[in-house]
């Protein structure tokens, strides 16, 4: 895999990360779980400048950024609060393993750009509720 | 997964998937993700400099592990904190140590710690934070992308359990 590849393949999944935590934002209540409201904003305009730097990078190495989707898999209901605060957990454990695979197929400033939101996804996980882990994003070494 | 898109599910998953399942080999020891789904992806030892890289990483882990051991000496009522952030810290050590066999180990003598919770805490932040930069600088540097990635998983691991530290309310969650 090329570094490419790794990009065109990060900036897809943020597609769908993107596009799923709008859905979660949609079913967050700002009034009944403001702290869960406020990160999972925090966490989708995180995901969308995220998605914009991808596109640059994609067009520094030479490729067409891979367009979204129209429409994703949500796995189970997301309707109430620990729903959703366990699927964004799950996003950002994704995300980790998705920018590790960028980490390692990259070097200079798209390294340090992956490994920065890679360390990100892993402490918001905490945020939004989830455990410190030994091997984040790499979990074949637990 | 939620998230996962409709039309081309197979093709992302299988993109990252290939990256994240190349075999890496360095020094005299293996660090190994699962096998290459196709078994086409090369063993490719990384170059020596790489080798010594770890030396420095695992050299820190050893130093921020007495942090720990000294600081839950001093203050026994830390233990329940800071257990969790030695056991991933011995894994981190288990991996990489045996990745410079060449390499001894090194000895690192335990560290004064002030009395008291708050003296205590502090200096487990500040080490932890130091073994943060170590590792992120290490990871950026590596020659060896495959290293690359466990490095900044041990970086993302190190910066998880350090956000707990900051605070200790964030992160008691069980694992998802």
């Amino acid at each position: 895999m090329s570094t490419l590849d790794a990009l065109q393949a990060a900036l897809a999944e943020e597609h769908a990360t993107l596009w799923t935590y709008g859905v979660l934002g949609a079913r967050t209540s700002q009034s009944a779980s403001p702290a869960l409201y406020d990160a999972v904003t925090a966490a989708y305009r995180r995901h969308r400048a995220r998605r914009d730097q991808l596109r640059l990078l994609v067009r520094d190495a030479g490729g067409e950024p891979v367009a979204a989707a129209v429409a994703y898999e949500l796995d189970g209901a997301l309707v109430r609060p620990p729903q959703v605060q366990r699927a964004a957990v799950g996003l950002e454990a994704a995300g980790v393993e998705t920018l590790l695979a960028l980490v390692a197929r990259s070097s200079g400033e798209v390294r340090d750009w992956a490994l920065t939101e890679a360390t990100w996804s892993a402490v918001w996980q905490l945020e939004l509720g989830g455990a410190a882990q030994t091997w984040p994003g790499a979990p074949e070494l637990d | 997964m939620p998230g996962r898109p409709l039309t081309r599910r197979t093709a992302v998953v299988s993109a990252v998937g290939s990256a994240l399942t190349a075999p890496f080999v360095l020094a005299a020891c293996d660090i190994d993700p699962p096998a290459s789904s196709d078994g086409s992806s090369p063993a490719t030892p990384p170059p020596p400099e790489d080798a010594e890289l770890v030396a420095t990483v695992v050299a820190e882990l050893v130093r921020a592990g007495a942090v720990l051991e000294a600081a839950t000496l001093s203050v026994p009522a830390l233990t329940p904190l800071l257990e969790p952030v030695a056991a991933a810290h011995a894994d981190h050590l288990a991996l990489l140590s045996g990745a410079v066999a060449d390499a001894d180990v090194p000895a690192s003598e335990p560290p004064a710690i002030a009395a008291g919770r708050a003296r205590a805490l502090a200096a487990v932040r500040r080490s932890e934070q130091r073994l943060q930069r170590a590792v992120r600088q290490a990871c950026l540097t590596a020659a060896s992308g495959d290293l690359a990635r466990v490095l900044a998983s041990v970086a993302a691991s190190t910066a998880q359990h350090g956000a707990a530290l900051a605070d200790p309310a964030v992160g008691q969650a069980e694992a998802p």
